[in-house]
C-alpha cells in the first residue's frame, strides 16, 4: 500500500509533445523537412531540401527540446519545455514554450510575447532578465529558468551540433 | 561563445537585493514578535502586505506543498530566498506555533489590517460551537487538494483554493469573483479564511504539534475567561491553547504582562500586599 502511495507520489509526469511538426515549421518557415529526434545530444535537424532527393545537401539549423539539452533546469515546479531553432550561426530562430508546470505561467512564460523576445537573439547575448530579457514581477523564478533554459541550452547545442567556427 | 552556466557572481549578485530585504522582514516581524510591541507588528503587517504580498508575491502556498510531495522544487543555488523563506516559516513554526500565519504571510497581514480599520460594529462573532468546527474544514481542505495533486498532478488546483495569487494581480474572471465574496466575507467574520479555510495553516498546524517555546499559562487560567474572550483565533478553550489555530499574535501574552488586567497579578497582590514582587510563576499547562 505504502509503496503504491510512492510509486504515485514520485511517478514522473509524461509531458512531450512527439510530433511537434507544426512547431518546428514555425521556427524554419524555409525549411523543406525535418529529421525525426535523434543524435546525443537529441535533436531535430532542418532541411531545405529533403536529403532523400539531394543527399549532400547541407542542413540549415537544428530545433531542440531545452529539457534535453538542460534536463537538470527546474522552474518553479519542474522543467519549462521549450522548443528552440538555432541556425548555424548560432543565431535563434525562435522559441516555443510547449509545456510548464509553473504556478503562475499562465502570466509569465505561457503568453507568446515571452517566447517571441528570443528570435534574433545570438549563443553570445547576455541573457539578463531585467536587461535584454523582459522580467515579469512576481513571477520572476519561472521567467529566470526559461531564459536559462533557452540561454544553456542553445549554447550547448550549439557546441555540441555547429561547427567549431560557429561557436567561437 | 559564453560558456554554458556562469560564475557564481553571476548567480548571487541578482538576489543580493531581494535576500537583503527578506532578512530585514524577518528581522521586523520576530523583534515585533519578542517585544509583543503593537506598533512594531503593525509595522511587520504592513511590510507583508506591501513588499512581502505585492512586490513579491511571496508567500508559502499549497503549490509549495505540492513540491515537497513530488520533490519538485525550484534550483537551490538559483533561489536561495526562496530556500531561506521555506526554512524560516517551518523552523518558526517548530519553535513557536503559526507564528507564520499571525504576522508574515502576506494574505494574513491583508485581512488583520483590515481588521484593524473596518468598524469593528460590522463583525459578527461567530458562536464557540461553530468556530469550533469550522476550523476543521482547513484540514479537510488540505487533505483534499494532497489527494487530488497526487492523482491528477495538476497543481493549478491552487487557484481555488486559496487566494495569494491576488498578489500576483493576474487571476481569471472566476478567480476574482471567489476573491471579491472572500473578502467580503471577511469583512464581517474577521480572519476568515486563516482561521476555518486556509490549507497551508492547516498543514502549519500540524507542525505546530512539535512547538517548543509554547505560551505560559497560570494556574489562575483555569477558571478566567479574559483571554479566552480577547483571542480572535478562537484558540483558546479554558485553560489550554490550542496550537492548531494559535497563531502567536500576542493578545494573550500583553494581557498576562498587565498588572491591572489580569487576575494572577491581581489576586498576587491581593494576597501579599506588602509583597512588591510576585511569586515566580506556577507550572504551565498547555493543550
Amino acid at each position: 500500500m505504502k509503496r503504491a502511495f510512492l510509486a504515485v507520489a514520485l511517478a514522473t509526469r509524461i509531458v512531450t509533445n512527439p510530433n511537434p511538426s507544426a512547431e518546428l515549421k514555425q521556427l524554419f518557415p524555409n525549411a523543406a523537412t525535418f529529421s525525426a529526434l535523434t543524435g546525443d545530444p537529441l535533436h531535430f535537424t532542418a532541411y531545405a531540401v529533403d536529403p532523400k532527393l539531394n543527399a549532400s545537401a547541407p542542413p540549415i539549423g537544428y530545433a531542440f527540446w531545452t529539457t534535453d539539452m538542460v534536463p537538470e533546469e527546474h522552474g518553479y515546479h519542474g522543467p519549462i519545455h521549450i522548443l528552440v531553432g538555432l541556425d548555424l550561426k548560432g543565431t535563434i530562430t525562435g522559441a516555443i514554450v510547449d509545456y510548464d508546470s509553473e504556478p503562475y505561467g499562465y502570466f509569465s512564460v505561457e503568453p507568446p510575447k515571452f517566447a517571441a523576445q528570443f528570435k534574433g537573439k545570438t549563443i553570445r547575448d547576455p541573457f539578463v532578465v531585467g536587461r535584454d530579457v523582459e522580467a515579469v514581477s512576481r513571477a520572476s523564478i519561472s521567467i529566470a529558468s526559461a531564459t536559462r533554459a533557452i540561454r544553456d541550452g542553445s549554447r550547448f547545442a550549439a557546441s555540441k551540433l555547429l561547427p567549431p567556427e560557429a561557436v567561437k | 561563445m559564453p560558456p554554458v552556466g556562469e560564475s557564481w557572481r553571476d548567480i548571487l549578485a541578482p538576489q543580493a537585493i531581494d535576500l537583503a530585504m527578506l532578512v530585514l522582514f524577518m528581522a521586523v516581524a520576530l523583534t515585533s514578535f519578542f517585544l509583543k510591541s503593537k506598533r512594531l507588528k503593525y509595522t511587520s503587517l504592513v511590510f507583508a502586505v506591501g513588499y512581502m504580498g505585492f512586490m513579491k508575491s511571496h508567500l508559502i502556498s499549497v503549490v509549495d506543498i505540492f513540491g515537497v510531495i513530488a520533490r519538485d522544487l525550484p534550483v537551490v543555488k538559483y533561489n536561495i530566498t526562496y530556500y531561506i523563506f521555506g526554512v524560516f516559516v517551518v523552523a518558526s513554526t517548530v519553535l513557536w506555533g503559526r507564528l507564520y500565519c499571525g504576522r508574515i504571510c502576506a494574505f494574513g497581514a491583508l485581512t488583520q489590517l483590515m481588521d484593524a480599520i473596518l468598524p469593528s460594529k460590522l463583525r459578527v462573532t461567530v458562536p464557540r460551537t461553530i468556530e469550533q468546527r469550522a476550523a476543521w474544514i482547513k484540514f479537510g481542505l488540505l487533505a483534499f487538494v494532497v489527494v487530488y495533486f497526487i492523482a491528477t498532478r495538476n497543481l493549478l488546483v491552487y487557484q481555488y483554493v486559496e487566494p495569494f495569487w491576488m498578489f500576483s494581480l493576474f487571476g481569471t474572471t472566476p478567480m476574482w469573483i471567489g476573491l471579491g465574496v472572500l473578502l467580503v466575507a471577511t469583512v464581517f467574520v474577521r480572519n476568515l479564511y486563516c482561521r476555518f479555510l486556509c490549507p497551508v495553516g492547516a498543514m502549519l498546524g500540524v507542525i505546530s504539534n512539535l512547538t517548543v517555546f509554547k505560551i505560559k499559562r497560570w494556574s489562575e487560567c483555569k477558571t478566567c475567561k479574559i483571554c479566552e474572550k480577547t483571542c480572535e483565533w478562537g484558540a483558546i478553550r479554558g485553560p489550554l491553547i490550542v496550537k492548531t489555530e494559535c497563531v502567536r499574535c500576542d493578545d494573550c501574552e500583553r494581557l498576562y504582562m498587565d498588572q491591572k488586567k489580569c487576575p494572577h497579578w491581581l489576586i498576587q497582590l491581593k494576597v501579599r500586599p506588602s509583597a512588591p514582587k510576585p511569586a515566580p510563576a506556577v507550572p504551565s499547562i498547555q493543550a
